[in-house]
């Protein structure tokens, strides 16, 4: 027997293979051109409904309220790109020391080893978690830092702050703001000391210099040394002949000080003027106007912007202006740029880290061993061998995890509320800020149809931001590949 | 013309290597003399992988400035040794050992031996060569670097003298700024010589270092290590036996993890003990 070979007998019909074969790949064909149809009809879509809306005063304006013609997305494109770069800081470091950990510095020790493998297994967990859930556990640690400090109660003042400077505004009665600084920080109750540097809106200083007269004279008296409190708006009225102006201090105090020659009908206070209390204490009231000449419109503090409520804290915080710095910081971090960024840092966080394992996996091991034989310690090695090969690998998913995060709405929305437009420029990472893609939810969601044709342009603009991303991120790797063949 | 300049370059090294070798082989005897220093010393060394037992129960004595050749057929556990021998296995999770392994009259097995200043003391070369994506200059530096504190002008110097030991600067001295990657497959195993003696080591560790290479590479190599055994201590894991016959003064042949017989060059290959060795070196098996 010569065939201790086994034939089988029955051959597969070479026809039908090549049918199978060939309608297989015509069914490929078939659903991604099915994909690319999905695509297409989408960009169509978008570019029809918002293309005509594209316009530079759309990319440089802001949100105005049932007015789509005159609204952009100027602070929107800003808020983006400033809470994406923050994401980007503190992903990337985090999620690089990560990666290099589960890498190159795997534990020999028992518990370590499950240490180890316990970050391992939730960073592969928690890439797959959406991205709302992030959002709520933004809220929670971010926003309200667990409740650990005081009660939450929306705008109010946090426990501790940096960069900020509080002050008490007034209106004079001449219609000009006054500002007092605020000292200390967080005071129920409005004191204006002695020697205190007021300021007007248009940057005049003057010094007040705040004299009693009296001692001991009523209950407020003791206070009255040192303090004088601006209450509510100053009245015209007509006392033993004179003219005077009665005002309210915070503490319900009458104030009376004379209404001499006036503009228009409105006492001015020049230095010094005499003003007493209900209880007949007299204080004198110094102002010194460094603008020279002495303004049309001096400095008149009569009428005041605080709020006539009983409420002694409401009446303040009503009358408070907050200047903050660029650096102003506070904790909780409550709604804030800060709080978003950190959110987002976390959504892009396990895919940062995976990313970056797959890059540093890629080193080759040739060159470890090349380190390790000069003599080189771990981290030598990591520094000097396995991160810049890695580093075109990490660049490209970080990026591409930036891209990711641009776009992401959930989390911001629940961290920052859907904030449309603000009054105030971005100068603090405390500050809220609309940003594109909430504002694209927003406007989508909005009566007026002219948003839907806004919202639109918007996804434009976003789509434009992801293929830029994108590209740089190609371009990385081209370079980089290049550069080390 | 280039072919016919480096076949004459080889087979002048050929020639010089054969004389070589015969004044070697007449210098050395049979055991290492009394007098002579023992730059390794390796007592009932016994290593493994997890449970697998890789070494059994080793003893040798390599001398200084000497080369000294492990040959024996793969898997035979001679790269394991050598790795040893700096501590390289350490990267290897599952690798341990028993025994004692003396580098420079310490037992460098024992925790507290200092690895980075162990490697530094004993370099090592690869079998395929491994520049770092560096520039030429960087390469050699590396090392230097890594462990000393020089002054610019003292690191270029002794780039200098690094890659003229390496029998590399003629080559690459109008372009140590380029990378270290655009080199020959022998230039860059000659770079990673250099880079190896920068550090100025006592001994040198070679694992297969040629055979990723042409012959012309190979001559050019087995001529640089001759060479270098004026000043260091070379053991070279080779599975060419030819190198091993051309190029080292003593040879231990290895098999399934122990040593088989071990003497000088000349003795294991023209007048071996056991009669494994001879099939081996015969090319009977391996």
């Amino acid at each position: 027997m010569k065939d201790s070979v086994a034939q089988p007998r029955k051959h597969r019909s070479v026809a039908r293979r090549k049918l199978f074969n060939n309608s297989f790949s015509v069914i490929c064909l078939l659903v991604s051109s099915l994909a690319i149809v999905v695509l297409a009809t989408l960009l169509v879509a978008i570019f029809s409904t918002g293309g005509n809306w594209l316009s530079f005063e759309m990319l440089a304006g802001s949100h105005r309220e049932n007015n789509p013609e005159e609204s952009g997305i100027g602070q929107a494109i800003l808020g983006s790109l400033v809470i994406c770069s923050i994401c980007g800081l503190v992903a990337l470091p985090i999620g690089v020391g990560t990666a290099i950990f589960l890498e190159e510095f795997k534990p020999k020790g028992r518990l370590l080893r499950i240490f180890h493998g316990l970050v391992q297994l939730n960073i592969n967990n928690l890439a797959g978690v959406p991205s709302i859930v992030y959002g709520i556990l933004g809220l929670t640690a971010f926003v309200y830092m667990f409740g650990a400090f005081s009660p939450i109660r929306v705008n109010d003042q946090p426990d501790y702050e940096i960069g900020a400077t509080y002050f008490y505004q007034t209106k004079t009665l001449g219609g000009n703001y006054v500002r007092f600084p605020a000292v200390p920080l967080i005071q129920p109750v409005i004191k204006i000391k002695q020697g205190q540097i007021a300021s007007k809106i248009n940057g005049d200083k003057f010094k007040l210099n705040v004299v009693s007269a009296s001692t001991e004279k009523s209950e407020y008296a003791n206070q009255v040394n040192e303090t004088v409190l601006l209450g509510t708006e100053a009245k015209l009225s007509n006392r033993n002949g004179n003219e005077v102006y009665e005002a309210k201090t915070i503490g319900g105090e009458p104030f009376v000080f004379p209404a001499e020659a006036t503009y228009s009908q409105f006492a001015k206070i020049i230095d010094p003027i005499t003003v007493s209390n209900s209880a007949g204490d007299t204080f004198s009231l110094n102002v010194l106007s460094k603008s020279e000449p002495i303004p049309t419109n001096p400095t008149i503090l009569a009428q005041s912007v605080f709020a006539d409520s009983p409420d002694p804290n409401k009446r303040a915080s009503a009358s408070i202006f907050r200047e903050n710095s660029f650096f102003h910081l506070h904790l909780p971090f409550s709604k804030s740029v800060l709080s978003a960024a950190l959110t987002l840092a976390l959504v892009i966080l396990p895919i940062v880290i995976i990313a970056s394992q797959e890059a540093i996996r890629g080193v080759p091991q040739t060159l470890r061993e090349a380190a390790f034989g000069m003599g080189a310690t771990r981290w030598q090695v990591v520094r000097s061998a396995v991160l810049p090969s890695a580093t075109p690998g990490i660049m490209t998913g970080a990026i591409l995890a930036m891209s990711r995060a641009i776009g992401e709405a959930a989390p911001l929305l629940a961290v920052m509320g859907g904030v449309l437009g603000t009054t105030n420029h971005l100068s603090s990472l405390m500050d809220k800020t609309p940003v594109l893609p909430v504002t694209i939810f927003k406007w989508a969601g909005d009566e007026n149809q002219g948003f839907e044709h806004l919202a639109a342009a918007a996804i434009i603009v976003l789509l434009a931001f992801l293929l830029l991303m994108n590209s740089l991120a190609i371009f990385i790797r081209y370079r980089y590949e290049k550069k080390l063949s | 013309m280039s072919n016919l300049a480096s076949s004459t370059r080889m087979n002048q090294s050929r020639s010089i290597l054969s004389n070589t070798i015969a004044q070697a082989s007449t210098a050395t005897l049979e055991t290492p003399a009394e007098n002579e220093s023992i730059a390794i010393d390796i007592t009932g060394f016994n290593a493994f992988y997890g449970s697998f037992q890789a070494l059994h129960d080793l003893n040798l004595k390599i001398p200084n400035q000497k080369v000294t050749a492990f040959i024996g057929p793969s898997g035979c556990g001679k790269s394991t040794l050598l790795k040893w021998c700096n501590r390289m296995n350490d990267i290897v999770p599952i690798a341990r050992a028993t025994g004692s392994l003396n580098v420079g009259g310490r037992n460098i097995l024992t925790r507290s031996t200092d690895v980075v200043d162990l490697r530094r003391q004993v370099g090592m070369v690869f079998q395929k060569a491994n520049p770092f994506p560096k520039s030429i200059f960087d390469n050699v530096a590396y090392g230097v670097r890594l462990h000393y504190k020089t002054s610019r002008s003292e690191l270029s110097d002794l780039v200098e003298w690094s890659l003229k030991k390496a029998a590399l600067w003629d080559e690459v001295k109008d372009r140590l700024k380029r990378s270290a990657l655009g080199l020959s497959g022998g230039q860059q195993q000659r770079l990673c010589i250099a880079r190896a003696i920068a550090t100025g080591p006592e001994i040198l560790l070679m694992d297969e270092p040629c055979s990723a290479l042409d012959p012309a590479s190979t001559a050019r190599i087995e001529d640089l290590i001759f060479e270098l055994r004026e000043q260091f201590t070379i053991v070279i894991v080779t599975h060419n036996m030819q190198q091993a016959a051309r190029c080292s003064d003593r040879t231990a042949f290895f098999f399934d993890g122990k040593i088989v017989e071990e003497g000088a060059t000349e003795d294991v290959f023209t007048r071996p003990r056991k009669q494994q060795t001879e099939d081996y070196v015969t090319g009977k098996f391996g």
